[in-house]
């Protein structure tokens, strides 16, 4: 959601889709990088990761590592306590999402069903 | 000195300070566990780490415990640390069953979850994970808000307006927080460091619908949008 409405205001044409097969162009400049970054930072392959950093570091700058690791690091945690709690996502954006989440496989997520104990899409 | 003086990638004033608040913080007595016990909890969560290699142990040798955790609290600090998706109701119960208290459980999610943060946060500026201070002594406070409930959660929860009491305005200012915000608030200590270290990583909440307030330099929004939405997608989080 997040990401759709602030590619909007930054006259950006995102493609979600880019966020589960992340070799599609997301639409976000400097969006491979960042996407490889990611993925490294909370892998197992530190070889991987060094070179997705050192990359990360060229393409767009030095700042921007420590940027996305802070990024990186605060979704770690959320997403940690959302599926050891057992939230659902908030009613207000269920319905909004059902296309998003249809298109992305979100609903294949094991933590969907802290969702769907509690609302079903029409 | 700066917690982050040895990387090569500068860490602005403020994110260093809070980060030493929250490794203080980890090892400072809480609601339910000592300082000692949060501080094995920690090294537990890191150890799990080590194991699957999401994190490299640090030159020195890894933090060692000052006390000895009991099986089924550290059967939950290895999988919110390590195993994210294993995380589901049935493994909630039986951490129930197995004798943990639904307090005693947030606080080591809450624990667990921000030491995974800050360690992401160093190994992606390519320095080794902080080592943990010494635990401070002192009592847990053993205190639970009464006006938690029942919501959608597996654990009660402090709601949104009047409901939540004093306690709920305190920690929500009036305002109706999304679920990812009062998730904790069984032990509100654990709720308040995590919103401590969401505006510090993410943004501020009054800015979380400012799309073009960049909390980060050489991150735009859309930029650090892609990365929390990778992270997420690749932990299988639907949230």
């Amino acid at each position: 959601m997040f990401l759709r409405e602030s590619g909007r205001k930054h006259g950006l044409d995102i493609n979600l889709e880019a966020l589960v097969r992340p070799e599609l162009d997301s639409g976000v400049p400097g969006g491979p990088e960042l996407l490889e970054f990611a993925e490294a930072v909370i892998g197992p392959d530190r070889a991987r990761l060094d070179a997705a950093r050192n990359t990360l570091a060229e393409k767009l700058s030095r700042a921007t590592v420590t940027g996305a690791s802070a990024i990186a690091g605060n979704f770690s945690k959320n997403d940690r306590i959302a599926d050891a709690i057992g939230i659902p996502i908030e009613p207000s954006d269920f319905q909004p999402t059902k296309v998003m989440r249809a298109q992305l496989g979100l609903n294949d997520f094991k933590s969907a069903a802290n969702t769907f104990r509690h609302f079903r899409d029409d | 000195m700066s917690l982050y003086a040895d990387s090569e990638y500068l860490v602005r004033d403020e994110i260093a300070a809070v980060h030493a608040r929250q490794f203080k913080n980890i090892v400072a007595p809480g609601a339910w566990g000592s300082g000692a016990q949060r501080r094995a909890v920690a090294a537990e969560a890191r150890r799990a780490g080590y194991e699957v290699g999401l994190l490299e142990p640090p030159p020195d040798g890894p933090d060692e415990p000052d006390v000895e955790l009991p099986e089924v609290a550290r059967r939950v600090i290895r999988t919110i640390a390590a195993s994210v998706h294993d995380l589901n109701k049935n493994f909630y119960d039986q951490a129930m069953a197995d004798g943990l208290s639904d307090a005693e459980y947030v606080e080591i999610v809450g624990v667990v979850s921000r030491l995974v943060d800050l360690d992401v946060f160093a190994r992606g500026i390519a320095v080794p994970p902080r080592p943990l201070p010494a635990p401070e002594a002192g009592e847990p406070t053993r205190e639970r808000p009464g006006t938690a409930v029942h919501e959608e959660a597996w654990v009660p929860t402090i709601p949104n307006g009047p409901d939540g009491g004093e306690i709920g305005e305190a920690l929500y200012h009036g305002q109706p927080m999304p679920y990812i915000l009062r998730a904790l608030s069984l032990v509100p200590e654990e709720l308040r460091a995590h919103v401590e270290l969401e505006v510090a990583h993410y943004t501020r909440l009054e800015k979380i619908f400012d799309y073009e307030y960049q909390h980060h330099e050489g991150l735009t929004r859309p930029q650090a949008e892609i990365v929390a939405g990778r992270v997420s997608a690749l932990n299988d989080c639907f949230y």
